[in-house]
């Protein structure tokens, strides 16, 4: 696994768009030929994906929200963000 | 119950091309195109049962003037939509406002990576036009799938059309084999390629898959005439997917017309939640009870769901016994006697214009009716 760079900003890969389920209101990223149903967590993240913050930006704002320390769920934010770009769905921009 | 995620909106079979493997029925779809109107209601319902993708298909899409509204009709209903075209018609005004009616994807088919094979195969000055409109897809930012059907035609250049998307810039390659429904049936001993053939274009996939691995996604998709055991047509009878057809017509699977006696129920009479749960047509073939031996015995019966129904109509002329591609099948043997009888004739000959093969090229439906023009909505 190539190491991923804090300072690099995340976006949506072309033609992925973030939505929400009609029938059960779960949030999901829809591509070409496919649905990928997203956990409350990757939600958080994959809505921080625009592009312009970057992972580390990404990581104090959750930490802001829920009020803990940035190192205490950096691991999980990188794991998301790698198995994302992994399904092609996330990449990332310098 | 099953919940619809995709919906294949054929918006008309008109087409400018005329290639003798389209799997549309060649009597059309009788009775006049939906509106505009029409369209976007059945959009709007589709999308509150839970229907998540939209493929816009037909014939050619492009056909009707108001693509981009039904583009921007699906993207208010929250769903995913694809464009599926031969890209004839694909000018940079019409792609410009897809692109702002918020159409999410498109693909384009090829024929052929090679200029005049590919003209040959679509009747029609094609290749060109399809290779400036890709380039148009890639440069407003739309995610780009380079779609081959492929036959004894164009089954030796694998490795070609893997450079051909490459070069178009596509996230994503499929090179589906020939579906033989609709005119493909008719034409099938043209069109089926040889055991070798296949063989060598399976062999070209895997070398192409480990070169592009993480660029370009290649699905491949064999031909089941050569295969043991059936397709897992639709992913089940009723399960995930439904078709409306030009005229309105809701068919569990786009080829379902060929079922002679299957009545279908139409989104002008009914709601299409009703259409998909209660319908007689949705309901004929839906889960297991319906199976006759040796399906409903079989360890495979949810894996496979006894094969095509399309298939059994088409080749037992019975759409309730197992799909004729499945070993245990008792058409299996005629089958199989047609499959062996398959020569290649070489590239340069096909299709056949001499000998024994007939072709018949695509034509319109006889009771093709213009679609709605824009200034006609009210």
């Amino acid at each position: 696994m190539k190491a991923i760079d804090h300072q690099t900003r995340p976006a949506l890969a072309r033609g992925v768009r973030l939505a929400t389920d009609a029938t059960t209101g779960e949030p999901l990223l829809l591509f070409p030929e496919g649905v990928l149903y997203l956990s409350a967590t990757a939600h958080e993240i994959a809505a921080r994906c625009d592009g312009r913050g970057t992972i580390a930006a990404i990581v104090s704002s959750l930490a802001a929200e829920y009020e803990v320390e940035a190192l205490a769920l950096e691991r999980d934010v990188l794991d998301c963000l790698d198995e994302l770009r992994r399904r092609k769905l996330l990449v990332f921009s310098p | 119950m099953y919940r619809p995620l995709l919906l294949l909106a054929e918006l008309t079979h008109r087409c400018p091309l005329h290639c003798p493997y389209c799997s549309n029925p060649p009597a059309g779809p009788g009775g006049g195109e939906l509106s505009t109107s029409e369209w976007a209601r059945v959009l709007g319902e589709a999308a509150r049962m839970g229907v998540l993708h939209v493929g816009f298909s037909g014939g050619e899409p492009l056909q009707r003037a108001d693509l981009a509204e039904l583009a921007a009709a699906a993207r208010a209903g929250g769903l995913y939509s694809n464009l599926i075209t031969s890209a004839i018609g694909l000018d940079l005004h019409r792609a410009q406002e897809l692109k702002a009616a918020g159409l999410d994807s498109i693909q384009i088919s090829f024929q052929s990576d090679e200029h005049a094979l590919a003209d040959r195969i679509a009747g029609a000055n094609a290749h060109a036009r399809k290779l400036e409109a890709a380039r148009l897809v890639r440069e407003l930012g739309f995610p780009l799938t380079v779609n081959v059907v492929l036959h004894r035609g164009n089954i030796e250049r694998v490795a070609q059309l893997v450079s051909l998307a490459e070069t178009l810039g596509a996230e994503r390659l499929e090179l589906a084999h020939t579906q033989y429904y609709g005119w493909a049936f008719r034409n099938r001993a043209a069109l089926l390629p040889t055991r070798a053939q296949i063989a060598q274009a399976a062999q070209a996939v895997t070398a192409a898959r480990q070169r592009l691995a993480g660029q370009l996604e290649i699905l491949f998709v064999m031909p089941d005439y050569y295969s043991e055991r059936p397709k897992p047509c639709m992913n089940g009878w009723g399960q995930r997917f439904l078709t409306v057809n030009p005229a309105g017509d809701v068919l569990p699977c786009p080829t379902a017309g060929e079922i002679t006696g299957l009545r279908f129920d139409n989104v002008r009479t009914q709601p299409l939640s009703w259409i998909w749960s209660e319908s007689e047509a949705f309901n004929r073939f839906r889960g297991t009870e319906w199976m006759p031996l040796p399906c409903r015995d079989c360890q495979f019966r949810e894996v496979d769901f006894g094969g095509c129904r399309c298939q059994a109509a088409l080749i037992a002329g019975r759409a309730e016994v197992t799909d004729p591609a499945c070993s245990l099948s008792p058409y299996r043997a005629e089958l199989t006697r047609f499959v062996e009888s398959i020569r290649d004739p070489g590239p340069e000959v096909w299709p056949a214009e001499a000998g024994d093969v007939h072709v018949t090229p695509r034509r319109n439906p006889p009771e093709s009716i213009e679609s709605p023009r824009k200034t006609t909505k009210t």
